[in-house]
């Protein structure tokens, strides 16, 4: 066999399903072994919507997604999802043609140093310069991808490798690398734990995306376990079981008032598989001053990096969870009902900035959509206003039925992360919630539902601007509205239609539900698009760098 | 700061010479022999809280780098 037999071979030792790519010249070898190939090649209409819909792909199931593309351009326009992935702690495989080998230094067409450029945006990158490597080394970039904590691994192949013969296509026998493989969770630490949990009169527990790692279930018997009272970050959106009064809500800028204030006033704070980002913290000095700080984490190199952890627990995170509770069960354990009940009145209802009640607003046309969704929907959203609206509502039945850009906050992420959602979820509905920025980011998408009849249903809040960075022109920077304002945006139910993709609209709250439902129950793909007032904020919000205490939940 | 590495990558020694002058540390010293391994010696003077940020993201590269 070839190179590029080879790698599809070894895709399909990995169990590898689906590919999400484009094709180009020096990746042609792999797009001719892919012809009639049962691993499944989806024709996405720009590179960067292929690493997108692997991420999406891997982030609703679990397994690695994988994409590819050709050199130069096509490796390049890779790069954010990458970034993207790595910020998020999403398993990846991308897969990119590189010139022949004798170009490559030439500055030959199509050429680009994409290990050097991707080096900072993976966990690793591999060149394969000999095509009896390629098994192996795409072996290791499953196993990476997936073990400890999870990330994208690139893999460059040169054009004459992949039409080069092999007959190595075994790899040795190693044990798999899987997620939660990495270090045992220290006895000391645990018990060390355990004893400030047991002596803690206000403990709460922020969860991080580190729990979609097959940890959900022990995590929901450990808060349970204490009537302890959590919050997400929007990583972990979903791992919340489903009535639990003891639920915060997600905490950071856009979070619930009612966990940012129960963070703020907590004497022992458990931090479990999350890593204390800006976008939560604020001003670190000044973050939840009285508390002990109990990190957990697969990847010891978050510890003390923003927050001090007085314990450290390094290791698997379900893994950490089961020795707390074991550890928990051999003596006393502590209840934190009052405690919680208190945390949930330091909240309140999310405040409105809605205008009039006959002028749609975005926030209701996501309360009424919300409503309307299937209970084992998948949701993705994309970057902005739309996407806090979305997490402060959400209450996805499990981390892994919800997706957004998190860490990098890419625009164009959500509608192909749900292309890629979709594939890996058959049977499941899927949704992605998306601004008239961010879609405007990877409209030709529209074509891949198209050609594949892909069922994702696209909710479009357009409320006519880059709303997340005109509400801070107007609370920052003295509503001075510089390149924010989309009043000239298309006719997106006539792109839509021109895509052959099924189009509903709203412009108003009466007669909305029905046009919603009537969406909802479309068979195919279909466009809902929500003409929404251009100038309502996001609240609450804790200003960039500030602390709960500075809590705007309404213009000054 | 000073500290001795093994790592499959030599490249792995221009990517932490890199992350040096991103967080605004100077790299005063570095050797390498690259053989079947690498072994890399690197000095590092800046401030305190960037060395520390410095030190985790040279541990992350070396896990990374670790055999399966």
């Amino acid at each position: 066999m070839n190179g590029a037999q080879a790698v599809l071979a070894a895709l399909e030792r990995e169990g590898v399903d689906t590919v999400f790519g484009y094709p180009g010249g020096a990746i042609m070898p792999l797009y001719d072994a892919l012809f009639g190939h049962p691993v499944r090649h989806v024709l996405v209409r720009h590179e960067a919507a292929a690493a997108f819909a692997a991420s999406g792909y891997a982030r609703t199931s679990g397994r690695v997604g994988v994409c590819c593309a050709t050199s130069g351009p096509g490796a390049t326009n890779l790069v954010t999802g990458l970034l993207d992935a790595m910020m998020d702690s999403v398993p990846v495989v991308a897969i990119t043609g590189q010139v022949r080998r004798e170009l490559m230094g030439t500055d030959g067409f199509q050429e680009a140093d994409v290990c050097a450029i991707t080096q900072a945006v993976t966990k690793r990158n591999m060149l394969v310069s000999d095509v009896d490597s390629i098994a192996e080394t795409l072996a290791e970039a499953f196993a990476l991808a997936r073990r400890g904590r999870p990330g994208p691994v690139l893999v460059d192949i040169p054009n004459d490798v992949l039409k080069a013969q092999t007959d190595v296509t075994a790899v040795p026998e190693k044990p798999p690398g899987r997620i939660g493989d990495g270090p045992r969770v220290s006895d000391a630490a645990v018990r060390d734990a355990v004893a400030r949990i047991r002596s803690a009169r206000r403990p709460v527990a922020i969860v991080g995306g580190g729990v979609r790692a097959g940890a959900v279930d022990l995590y929901r018997m450990f808060v349970a376990m204490l009537g302890l009272p959590h919050a997400a970050t929007i990583n972990a959106l979903g791992a919340a079981a489903s009535g639990d009064a003891a639920y915060l809500g997600m905490l950071g800028m856009h979070g619930l008032k009612a966990a940012n204030k129960a963070v703020q006033r907590a004497d022992v704070i458990l931090a479990l598989g999350m890593r204390f980002d800006d976008r939560v913290t604020g001003k670190p000095d000044r973050f939840a001053r009285e508390a002990t700080v109990i990190h957990a984490d697969i990847d010891a190199t978050e510890f003390n990096k923003i927050i001090t952890a007085n314990v450290a627990l390094h290791g698997d995170l379900g893994e950490t969870l089961r020795a707390l509770v074991n550890e928990l069960a051999r003596g006393h354990v502590p209840r934190f009902d009052d405690w919680a009940a208190e945390a949930r009145l330091l909240g309140g209802p999310l405040p409105s900035d809605r205008v009039a009640d006959d002028v749609l607003s975005a926030t209701d046309v996501l309360d009424r959509v919300f409503a309307a969704l299937p209970g084992d929907a998948i949701v993705t959203t994309d970057v902005g206003q739309h996407q806090m609206w979305a997490a402060q509502r959400a209450r996805p039945a499990h981390p892994r039925k919800y997706a957004t850009s998190a860490g990098l906050g890419a625009m164009g992420f959500g509608f192909p992360a749900a292309v890629g959602a979709a594939y890996a979820n058959p049977t499941v509905p899927v949704f992605a919630i998306v601004g008239d920025g961010g879609f405007q980011m990877c409209l030709p998408e529209l074509a891949t539902l198209r050609r594949y009849k892909i069922p994702v249903k696209i909710v479009l809040i357009d409320n006519q601007n880059l709303g997340m960075v005109r509400q801070w022109q107007e609370l920052f920077f003295s509503e001075r509205y510089s390149a924010t304002n989309l009043a000239d945006n298309p006719d997106f139910v006539a792109i839509a239609r021109a895509y052959g993709i099924e189009a509903f609209a709203i412009d108003a709250p009466a007669g909305a539900d029905d046009v919603i439902a009537r969406f909802v129950a479309a068979r195919g793909p279909a466009l809902l698009h929500c003409a929404c007032h251009p100038t309502e904020n996001v609240w609450p919000m804790i200003p960039a760098g500030m602390t709960v205490d500075d809590l705007m939940e309404a213009r000054a | 700061m000073t500290c001795e590495l093994t790592l499959r990558d030599v490249r792995s020694v221009a990517r932490i010479v890199n992350l040096a002058h991103r967080f605004n540390c100077r790299c005063t010293h570095v050797t390498a022999n690259a053989d079947a391994t690498v072994t890399a010696r690197f000095a590092f003077d800046g401030a305190a809280v960037a060395l520390v940020r410095l030190r985790a993201q040279i541990d992350r590269i070396v896990a990374y780098e670790a055999p399966q």
